[in-house]
């Protein structure tokens, strides 16, 4: 199906499914391997595809740390789909978890404040059951300054 | 982007850090924000909005001012 598209879309792709499916990032060559690719090319797509903030790579790696809004690495914010757990980047990205998948899902993360365990539940793509407010820290325009502290 | 017990836990925690407010919103804009800028995202077809269209989302949602500003001027 995505033999029509562009190679970065490929790459990107397979990361996002390979993430999904196995709950980790794929690695450089699982990817090389997958698409039947050079690993060097699949690194220079990553690399691309950072650059263009279409997923982060670990800082100075081929490594991918997210593929927004999903994490690669286990984080405060939980997304409980079914059996299955992924994490998000932040409180946007958890719900984006939802909306991307358009699942019925769980959102657990603690208040920063008092550690207290707050919920967000979507069915149905809608709301149904929200705690809290959510807080920006960073104004938008630097939020890709240091993608990890929004 | 952090999820709070109340806009009352998000002052104590900032006052603790000595860092300033940035921008509090319902969960509900977040949900719609969620919803615009993820729902497409495993589209091979997704891009990346640019900051005009990236602005014209916030403010779509009700996300204004400088604080939700992408472009220069």
């Amino acid at each position: 199906m995505l033999d029509d598209f562009d190679f970065d879309t490929r790459v990107r792709l397979h990361v996002y499914y390979h993430l999904l499916g196995s709950g980790r990032a794929p690695s450089p060559a699982e990817t090389a391997s997958a698409l039947g690719t050079p690993v060097q090319q699949v690194e220079a797509a990553l690399g691309r595809l950072h650059d263009a903030h279409l997923l982060v790579l670990a800082p100075g790696t081929s490594d991918v740390w997210m593929a927004n809004p999903l994490s690669a690495i286990p984080t405060a914010f939980e997304v409980d789909v079914g059996e299955r757990t992924w994490y998000g980047n932040c409180i946007w990205d958890a719900m984006g978890v939802a909306a991307m998948l358009g699942v019925n899902a769980t959102i657990r993360t603690p208040c920063p404040d008092c550690q207290e365990r707050l919920l967000v539940r979507v069915e149905s793509q809608s709301l149904v059951s929200a705690d809290g407010v959510i807080h920006f820290a960073v104004p938008a325009r630097q939020w890709w300054y240091d993608i990890g502290y929004t | 982007m952090l999820l709070f017990r109340s806009e009352e836990h998000v002052a104590r925690w900032l006052e603790q850090r000595q860092m300033k407010p940035g921008s509090i919103f319902t969960v509900d804009q977040g949900w719609s924000m969620a919803r615009i800028w993820y729902g497409d995202r495993l589209s091979p077809e997704y891009r990346r909005p640019s900051a005009a269209e990236a602005e014209a989302i916030f403010a779509k949602l009700g996300l204004g001012g400088d604080f939700w500003k992408l472009s220069a001027d």
